[in-house]
């Protein structure tokens, strides 16, 4: 099916934009660290947040990029299955709504999850001890 | 020195651990992967403190801390978990285990250093 191609193309190129974005975005912050290190500059609080930050950025990025290779395993299953018989293609379209759904739900579910304090209000500074 | 590794598979998050305990009077042993800080555990390695993520490839957290109880010599090895993740489940889980605490990053470098202190009774 010509759409889901397209489908899986736009898919595949965000997924190769989403990798590039965590390289360049670790890299670059590998590179401030190492100057900060290097002059041994004082890490106040504001700082050490927004070097974590990228962390962040890089599971948030890792869960969709997870989400994306799902999407498209499913999508090529499906049109494999269309290509050589149409009757378990229609079965097949049900199975594949399913499998994106469940697939959109765990990815939102990880990007509550991934947030740490960034996200959750609640959250507070303290540690929790046991 | 005490010795505290810092387990995490992100090398900036390791970076900023670095920078916030640099000035402390501990001795920080830092590793991307949970099973080589566990081999090298067990050939001899004797942390005070171990600081690990969660979510890690091949060997996650809340697996290392397990792996960390079956070994003798770790097996009540103060351990906290430095992570996103807020999912009380999963705090459950490592506090069956034995976990000291848990820290939800982005960390405030005074907490963390405080918990470091705290741990290791350290002097104020």
């Amino acid at each position: 099916m010509l759409i889901l191609d397209s489908i899986d193309s736009l898919l595949e190129h965000i997924e190769v934009v989403q990798k590039d974005v965590t390289s360049l975005s670790s890299d670059s912050l590998l590179k401030i660290s190492a100057y900060i290190e290097k002059h041994q500059l004082e890490v106040d609080d504001d700082i050490a947040a927004a070097l974590q930050y990228q962390d962040i950025i890089t599971q948030q990025l890792s869960a969709t990029i997870e989400a994306i290779e799902s999407m498209r395993k499913s999508i090529n299953k499906f049109s494999h299955t269309f290509q050589s018989d149409e009757h378990l293609a229609q079965d097949g379209m049900q199975k594949l709504q399913e499998k994106l759904n469940t697939t959109l739900a765990e990815a939102k579910d990880k990007k509550n999850r991934f947030s740490g304090k960034t996200s959750c209000d609640e959250v507070s500074d303290e540690i929790e001890f046991f | 020195m005490p010795l505290v590794i810092f387990v995490d598979d992100s090398e900036t998050a390791l970076a900023s651990t670095r920078m916030v305990t640099n000035s402390m009077p501990i001795e920080v042993k830092q590793y991307t992967e949970a099973q080589v800080a566990l081999a090298e555990i067990k050939a001899g390695l004797t942390p005070d403190l171990i600081i690990t993520d969660l979510n890690m490839p091949v060997m996650n957290g809340l697996e290392f801390l397990q792996a960390l109880r079956d070994n003798p010599s770790t097996s009540r090895t103060p351990t906290l978990m430095l992570t996103t993740e807020t999912k009380t489940e999963l705090k459950q889980q490592g506090k069956a285990l034995g976990l000291t605490g848990w820290i939800v990053k982005p960390f405030n470098p005074a907490q963390l250093k405080q918990a470091i202190t705290r741990v290791l009774r350290l002097p104020v």
